[in-house]
């Protein structure tokens, strides 16, 4: 019978067959679970804020995310607008190379009772100016026609250990120049 | 001729392992496109905000605002406590303690703003008057104690003025205004 394997043949091993088929199954399993993880922790908000390096933000458990504005950044050493350092605060020797910092004003720096900061201020207004007339170029009118009012919304965000006493400084400077509305910065708590 | 049992089995396993054999290949190329984008795009940093307003003093309706003596709850962070009180004495001060130097006791202000709460439903502004030397760690974790209900937290109803309907509370006193922005302390 020429189609019965002798015993010799059976005990020796299979051949792998040419035609040689790698089993997916187990790399479909891990990626389905890594797909299933990135859609769980993917953000359908796109917002532009950026952190600084070095910048320890606080945590905070409110769930609403920051829309579109105009932000201040309060490092250890600077004040950031919108990517552009405004100022360089006072270093000192003990808090030189350190995590720690004082948060102290050039008096130059500051007017109206050691209230308002300076440069901060004219960045603040030129940024006000600028969307003004952006406002009034714009096709997008009130029910009276008149170009759409501005807003005045400032995104604060700042490293956990900036005293009251700057931020209160970067407030009192941003409601000057007409921003009216804070919004405070944090890191969200994650709970799974 | 009809073939031995053994054989037939054989042959009808081969031909059923044939008919479920995928070709996973273009799914493994979707997934592997799929991972790369979600890895380039998606932020795992998540930012959240908190708002607050800068106090704007208005002369229209005061007469008729004042009609009604209002709560304007108050609280006050002080060297070694907090103080939740109002001007105009609608609630008993309180005072509660830090629980470490410049750490306030978030857990007890929030359990004592809900009992204010309970009283005054329909209030939503609190003013806060932190101290110079406050960190902002300290303010954010006082805004969440003063504006977020926690799902442990006992739920709180209000009657809502158009339906005449008992609703529950979201938030705690989500308005928030600092009250000493023009101050030296």
């Amino acid at each position: 019978m020429a189609f019965h394997r002798s015993i010799r043949s059976r005990r020796s091993p299979k051949k792998i067959s040419s035609a040689f088929e790698l089993q997916l199954t187990s790399m479909m399993d891990v990626l389905v679970i890594i797909v299933v993880f990135l859609l769980k922790s993917y953000s359908t908000t796109i917002n532009t804020f950026s952190t600084v390096p070095g910048l320890q933000m606080p945590i905070s458990r409110s769930e609403d995310s920051p829309p579109e504005s105009l932000q201040v950044i309060i490092t250890p050493e600077t004040v950031t607008f919108e990517s552009e350092k405004i100022l360089e605060f006072i270093q000192s020797a003990s808090t030189l190379g350190t995590n720690e910092a004082n948060y102290e004003f050039k008096k130059t720096d500051l007017d109206e009772g050691n209230r308002r900061i300076v440069p901060l201020y004219d960045a603040l207004s030129k940024a006000k100016d600028k969307a003004e007339i952006l406002r009034a170029k714009s096709k997008y009118r009130d029910a009276q026609g008149n170009p759409l009012p501005f807003e005045g919304v400032l995104a604060i965000q700042a490293d956990k250990k900036v005293r009251y006493d700057t931020i209160r400084k970067v407030m009192y400077t941003a409601a000057a120049a007409g921003y009216k509305t804070f919004r405070f910065l944090a890191l969200k708590t994650e709970t799974y | 001729m009809l073939k031995r049992p053994s054989s037939r089995q054989r042959s009808a396993n081969r031909s059923s392992k044939e008919a479920i054999s995928l070709n996973l290949v273009p799914v493994l190329d979707t997934m592997v496109t799929l991972i790369g984008f979600l890895l380039f795009t998606s932020s795992f940093l998540s930012i959240v905000t908190v708002e607050s307003t800068f106090p704007q003093a208005s002369t229209k309706n005061i007469e008729e605002q004042l009609k009604e003596t209002p709560l304007q709850l108050t609280l006050s962070l002080h060297d070694n406590d907090t103080e939740i009180w109002s001007p105009f004495d609608k609630i008993p001060s309180k005072t509660i303690p830090h629980t470490a130097p410049g750490q306030p006791d978030t857990k007890a202000i929030h359990d004592a703003l809900i009992e204010i709460k309970k009283q005054f439903p329909s209030e939503s502004k609190l003013v806060l008057v932190p101290i110079a030397g406050s960190n902002y760690d300290t303010m954010i974790a006082i805004m969440d104690a003063s504006r977020n209900l926690e799902p442990s937290d006992p739920p709180i109803f209000t009657k809502n003025t158009q339906t005449g309907i008992d609703e529950a509370v979201k938030k705690l006193f989500p308005e928030i205004i600092f009250g000493n922005l023009l101050g030296d302390t």
